[in-house]
Formats: structure tokens, C-alpha cells, sequence
């Protein structure tokens, strides 16, 4: 299956370097896992990055550790004893109205953070993915046949389709598709014959000073005014 | 896709010394994963905690959450050096992407609460569990040890030989150069171009 829509060169770059919020950095992961082409251009960023900030050494005079401090430091990591945080199981299987989707790696490590389904309006589910304070995104499943109203986004929306395929009035998308949206667009969502399960987030950063906070999902500001 | 072209040929250019240091470091993992070596250990930390630090220091600030960014990587490599797969990238991209997700959570651990989503959730690359990937690019060490016996037989002798040394029977490239009485550089690009050719023979069969 070829994936037409990535997520751009400098979106790729702040995931690898850790500077996205958890949200979008669990979208572009969940992206990369399904998308052969962008996880080789991660490894390739890592390595630069790599060569950036740890291969060439900027030496601080005054911050160089001294002798006693790294003897310190080995002892303290020879006494550790090693961290057994439990680990969940990763679930790969998601059922929803009688279908049964496979989760890409990223969100199958993640499914104990998938919260209850409710029924949107129209033929739209959404379940809530917490993952920290503030920090929301949503699984988003339309039915056949679906349409969600014209509308425009308050902040940058990122979304994932993780099986189906949905259209709006610019283009179609499909398993693996990443399509970043800007608060000027508007854009119609819709499924023909086919269902679709979606990933979707809002940029964390706006969903912050919005003040419509946690509620917000690509579609809610349209169903809970 | 200039942006790829261009980092193959910095790669490219990597100049032996670099590939040394890196095919050192591989060589002292190796030997923390089988032996718990501290001697090894310490050498490779002689070789990472200043660079951590200097990084560290850049990205934070401040020097006490700097030193607790060199300890939590370094105590990660201690404990998770059998996680290392040489195939995948060099011995400092993967103690690079250890320290990127300690700061992801150090940067977060003020208003951190219990169930929020940590680092190693987002990155898995500490993971234990065998995540298959939806191709071939994901060669873990138990494919190769399980199922890639039947690529061998597609390799030439000479480096069949070494890739069975190095990964069945664990021995270090040096002293594999020593057994065969072949030169250490020798063994190095019979490893490369194996690991490579076997790579290329399971993707194409998926």
C-alpha cells in the first residue's frame, strides 16, 4: 500500500529530537510505524542529530566532570539495580460495531489509554486517548456513509488514518495517510462505501490558550456547543 | 529527497576515526550484554558522559538536572546493553535516542502525574517485547537467530563464517580477526556487506 501524505521534513526532525508535545508525538509515531519511507528518514535524522548534539563535543570548561565525580557516578549505576517497571502488554486488536481493526505498533503499546466509545451525532464514534495533563487525542471511527459538516479548525489539527479511507473536498486518504490541517482551512470529512478509523490531535501548545481545552477534538467544537 | 542523498554522502565521509570509535563502542556493548563487564563499562562511559553532559547542559541549563540526565542514560545502558542491535545504527545514535527520551521526561517531571504517558510509551525503543514491524526493515536479533538460518546458505564462505562467529557465537570482531587470522578491517566490511546482503534477501522475499 503506498502512502501518499507524510508529515513534513521539520515535523520529523522535532519528533526525533523530542520537541513535539506527547499528543502529536504519538500521531507522527504511530505514522512512522505504518510508513517504511519516513521511519528510514527518522533513523537517518536520529544519526545527524546523533552527530549534532553528542559526536561533536562542545566543551564547557566550567561543567566537565571531574574524576571523583565520574568514580561517584559509576558506582552509583553499578548499585542500581535494573528498573522493572511493569510493562503492559501491547493489545493490537481494537473492536468497534462489529469490526476488527489491527493497532500499529505505537498504539497498541498505548491501548490501556484508550477510554470509552460514545456515539457522535451522524455516524461518528470518538473514544478519548488520554495521555497527560492537559493532553488529549482522539480516536475518531466513521461508519459508511458519514459526512461531518463544513467546518474550520481552531488550532493545527494532525490526522491519522489508521484503516478505512475518508475524503474531503481536496483529496482522499487512506491507511498510513498523514494530513496536517491550519486553522484557515475549512474542510468537509466524509466516507463513501467504506468505514474509517482516524487518529487525530490538536497542537497542544493552542489547545492550551484556546480555553476549550480537553473537549476539543477535530470535530467536537461542532457537537458539544 | 535531496535532504536523504545528502546525509548518505556525511555518512559517507565518516572518517575512520569515527568508525573506529563507533565499531569500539559496538565491541564494548557486546561485552556489558554477555559479561556485565565493568571494566567495559567504564570505558564506554569515559567515552559518553562528557558529550552527554555538554548536551545535557545545552538543552537544560542547569547543571544538576544535566548530571541526572548523564546518570539516568548511563544507568539505561548499563541495564539495556543487550538491546542493542548494531544493524539498526551506530553505538552513539542509540545512546542518543536513550538521552533524547530521558529529556522528553525530565522535561516534563514537574507537573508530572502517575499515569501520564512517559518517553519509552512514546519511543519503545527500550522495549523488550519483539514489536514486528509491517516489513522486513525491522531485523531483530531473534529473526536472525530463528528464521534467517535459511538466508546463510545464500551468503558467500567467507562471510558466512564471520557472521556465525559474531552472532551465533558471540565472539568480537577482534577476536574473530584473531581466530581466522584474517585483518580486522577485513572482518569489519565481511560484516557490513553480509548484514547488508541479508537484509536485502529477507526484505525482497517479503
Amino acid at each position: 500500500m503506498i502512502i501518499k501524505s507524510h508529515p513534513g521534513e521539520g515535523l520529523l526532525y522535532q519528533y526525533a529530537a523530542g520537541d513535539l508535545s506527547a499528543a502529536m508525538t504519538l500521531v507522527v509515531g504511530t505514522h512512522i510505524d505504518m510508513c517504511k519511507a519516513c521511519r528510514q528518514t527518522v533513523c537517518e535524522i536520529e544519526q545527524k542529530l546523533c552527530e549534532e548534539n553528542l559526536d561533536t563535543l562542545v566543551s564547557v570548561a566550567s561543567t566537565t566532570m571531574s574524576k571523583s565525580q565520574c568514580d561517584q557516578m559509576l558506582e552509583a549505576i553499578f548499585a542500581s539495580s535494573a528498573c522493572n517497571k511493569q510493562t503492559r502488554q501491547p493489545n493490537e486488536i481494537l473492536s468497534l460495531e462489529g469490526r476488527r481493526f489491527t493497532l500499529p505498533r505505537t498504539l497498541a503499546h498505548n491501548s490501556h489509554r484508550i477510554g470509552e466509545w460514545s456515539k457522535l451525532v451522524g455516524k461518528l464514534w470518538r473514544a478519548p486517548l488520554t495521555l497527560d495533563n492537559g493532553n488529549q487525542t482522539n480516536l475518531i471511527y466513521m461508519a459508511p456513509g458519514a459526512k461531518v459538516p463544513e467546518h474550520t479548525h481552531k488550532g493545527q489539527e494532525a490526522t491519522l488514518v489508521i484503516d478505512g479511507v475518508f475524503n474531503d473536498e481536496k483529496s482522499e486518504y487512506r491507511d498510513g495517510d498523514f494530513v496536517l490541517l491550519d486553522p484557515s482551512r475549512t474542510h468537509t470529512p466524509e466516507t463513501q462505501d467504506e468505514d474509517c478509523l482516524t487518529l487525530a490531535t490538536l497542537d497542544a501548545p493552542l489547545h492550551f490558550t484556546s480555553g476549550i481545552s480537553r473537549l476539543l477534538n477535530p470535530f467536537s467544537q461542532l457537537f458539544f456547543r | 529527497m535531496q535532504m536523504m542523498s545528502e546525509r548518505t554522502s556525511t555518512r559517507g565521509s565518516m572518517t575512520t576515526t569515527q568508525t573506529d570509535a563507533a565499531d569500539r563502542a559496538a565491541e564494548l556493548l557486546a561485552k556489558i550484554a554477555e559479561n556485565r563487564s565493568r571494566a567495559a563499562f567504564s570505558e564506554l562511559f569515559r567515552q559518553f558522559a562528557p558529550k552527554l553532559q555538554s548536551y545535557a547542559t545545552r538543552q537544560f541549563g542547569n547543571e544538576q538536572t544535566a548530571m541526572d540526565l548523564v546518570q539516568e542514560t548511563m544507568t539505561n545502558v548499563w541495564h539495556k546493553a543487550h538491546l542493542f542491535k548494531p544493524d539498526r545504527g551506530s553505538p552513539s545514535t542509540w545512546i542518543f535516542t536513550i538521552a533524547r527520551n530521558i529529556r522528553f521526561d525530565l522535561l516534563r517531571k514537574n507537573k508530572k502525574r502517575k499515569d501520564d504517558i512517559s518517553a519509552d510509551e512514546l519511543w519503545p525503543i527500550l522495549s523488550e517485547q519483539n514489536d514486528s514491524l509491517d516489513d522486513g526493515y525491522a531485523l531483530d536479533h531473534d529473526v536472525l537467530m530463528q528464521e534467517i538460518s535459511f538466508y546463510y546458505a545464500q551468503l558467500p564462505d567467507a562471510q558466512r563464517v564471520v557472521i556465525e562467529k559474531i552472532y551465533i557465537e558471540g565472539k568480537s570482531q577482534q577476536e574473530v580477526s584473531d581466530a581466522l587470522g584474517v585483518p580486522l578491517g577485513t572482518i569489519k566490511s565481511r560484516t557490513r556487506l553480509a548484514l547488508k546482503k541479508l537484509k536485502e534477501l529477507i526484505v525482497d522475499d517479503n
